[in-house]
């Protein structure tokens, strides 16, 4: 996975891991340039620190790159330049698991085999296994679904399949890409009270990337802004919000002033990707 | 003047699962009054004299032939014979075909070794080597079950390469994002995904095992069902080729629905919502 040497590394030892606001993630310097020639210039010049038991979210325009970074993170993608640590106790066989907006889950497992494949090939036994695929099914909701194809199961039990497969191995980060993107309006409220719900009983680091400024505020403590292609971060700016939030926290005047305020930022990144026509 | 448009439930809206099921059985009774009807005729216009029964004989006909070949034990060592052939020749054409498909599906260099070659080769109808077949084997069984192996291999290997390399790559990311290994991945997702492929190609080539079986004993050997049409042809009797005919139909029929209901038996999450 994580070869020594090679642009992307995993460190082991972070100076002091307990301390709280160790750094979790570190980009330095990230750029990835993409076709012939290096024609498309996806990021350039990231830099980012995401700090342990974080909620830091990643919006931007279509295109700028939040994807390919957050792949980074996972070990998916490698920059074209510059470095991303991710640092980890080093007991799991992967620090990071994700939560991917389509494709995720298996059709051909059913909820519970799909919810333990990550244990199945981190070799976790068969015992201890199926204690914890039990018990995350439960918290999402699963357990009477638990023997049912992903394909006769509505978009939003599949999201939640897709999460509680993430948090079976208990990833030292959690990565999600767009989780709520393809769901109804309403579909999508109920999932982020549940994300929250279940997020603020155990404060994993989490990075979240989404298009959907109102996501970002009520979900992040963070919210990090990235320009039109080539992806660089306009602004990094703090959440002002009291936790634990629920749904009645977007009632809050913070809450409008700051996605005015992310509105105003990204607006005219928004027009000059239109502008472009090169939304990916 | 005026009028109102009503819009009230009728028989479908107040009790649509009778209607339901009514509909369906008459849908059941339809299939099968079409074929009957047709063969009703046909004894009709065959006894009537109104076409020549030497060409067309009756169905009544046709079923007392099928009798005396079933007594004289024609009928079954004959089916016996092409079965052997199908059975053999599929199992083996069908494996390496799959072999192949995966293999080139999974790494592109073998694509670009055997790719070009295997494509010039599966445009050569597969028919036209049995001649070749019998130069070098002989006359035998194994110039028959080689040459269902061969028609069967290529559309099977293009069948499943095409469903490899169709894999969305968004479950192989998945499956890395958690550490997957080789192995892994393709326990996990890479065979699983290729089975129903696999599946529709060996719906396909069933079909072509049969076609090819039945032309190739019009040629060579002295048993098999192919060869009792041709047979049948050369001492001008219509009842036996009518009779070989509905035999090399239902064969063709029974080796589609056993593959049919072996993929659908295993591999249940790939089959339509109604069906499950």
């Amino acid at each position: 996975m994580n070869t020594p040497g090679a642009t992307l590394s995993t460190s082991s030892s972070p100076t002091d891991p307990a301390a709280a606001g160790a750094a979790a993630i570190e980009v330095r310097g990230v750029a990835k340039r993409y076709g012939a020639r290096d024609a498309v210039v996806a990021l350039d010049g990231v830099d980012l620190t995401v700090r342990q038991g974080e909620f830091v979210c990643l919006v931007g325009p279509s295109g700028c790159g939040k994807s390919t970074l957050l792949r980074m993170m996972a070990g998916l993608h490698r920059p074209s330049e510059g470095e991303v640590l991710v640092h980890h106790e080093g007991t799991r066989r992967t620090p990071t698991a994700m939560v991917f907006q389509d494709y995720g889950i298996f059709p051909w497992k059913s909820v519970r085999a799909n919810v333990r494949f990550g244990l199945d090939v981190a070799g976790v036994s068969r015992s201890e296994a199926t204690r914890t695929v039990d018990s995350w099914l439960a918290r999402l909701g699963l357990a009477d679904f638990a023997d049912a194809y992903p394909a006769t199961l509505s978009g939003g039990m599949r999201q939640r399949v897709s999460i509680a497969r993430a948090l079976a191995v208990e990833p030292e980060v959690l990565l999600l890409d767009e989780p709520f993107a393809a769901l109804d309006a309403q579909l999508r409220t109920v999932l982020q009270e549940e994300l929250l719900a279940l997020w603020q009983s155990d404060r994993r680091t989490v990075v979240f990337v989404t298009h959907s400024l109102e996501e970002a505020i009520l979900l992040g403590d963070r919210v990090v802004v990235m320009s039109a292609r080539p992806g660089r971060i306009l602004a990094d700016l703090p959440v002002p919000l009291e936790r634990p939030r629920s749904a009645e926290t977007r009632a809050e005047p913070a809450f409008a002033a700051l996605e005015q305020q992310l509105w105003t930022l990204l607006r005219d990144e928004v027009s000059r990707t239109f502008a472009g026509g090169s939304a990916s | 003047m005026s009028a109102t448009v009503v819009v009230r439930p009728t028989a479908a809206e107040i009790d649509p699962v009778r209607t339901a099921r009514r509909r369906r059985r008459l849908e059941r009774v339809l299939a099968v009054l079409t074929p009957l009807l047709v063969l009703v005729v046909w004894e009709i216009a065959a006894r009537a004299g109104a076409i020549p029964v030497r060409f067309f004989p009756a169905p009544t006909m046709i079923v007392s032939t099928a009798g005396d070949m079933i007594r004289s034990g024609v009928l079954l060592d004959d089916l016996g014979a092409t079965l052997r052939r199908v059975v053999v020749g599929f199992l083996a054409g069908s494996a390496a075909g799959a072999a192949a498909g995966l293999a080139l599906g999974l790494s592109g260099l073998a694509r670009a070794a055997f790719d070009p070659f295997l494509s010039a080769l599966y445009t050569v109808p597969k028919l036209a080597l049995l001649p070749l077949l019998l130069l070098i084997f002989g006359l035998g069984e194994t110039p028959l079950v080689l040459l269902v192996a061969l028609s069967v291999f290529f559309p099977t290997w293009i069948t499943c390469m095409a469903g490899v390399t169709a894999i969305p790559e968004g479950y192989r990311e998945a499956a890395r994002a958690f550490g997957a290994s080789r192995w892994d991945m393709f326990r996990h997702v890479l065979w699983p995904a290729f089975l129903p492929q696999l599946f529709v190609a060996l719906r396909l080539s069933v079909g072509v095992a049969i076609l090819v079986i039945v032309g190739a004993e019009f040629v060579q050997g002295n048993s098999g069902v192919g060869f009792r049409i041709w047979h049948s042809w050369s001492l001008f009797q219509a009842r036996p080729m009518y009779v070989g005919i509905c035999v090399i139909a239902l064969l063709g029929l029974l080796c589609t629905t056993v593959v049919t209901a072996l993929g659908r038996r295993l591999l249940p999450w790939a089959q339509p919502a109604d069906r499950r």
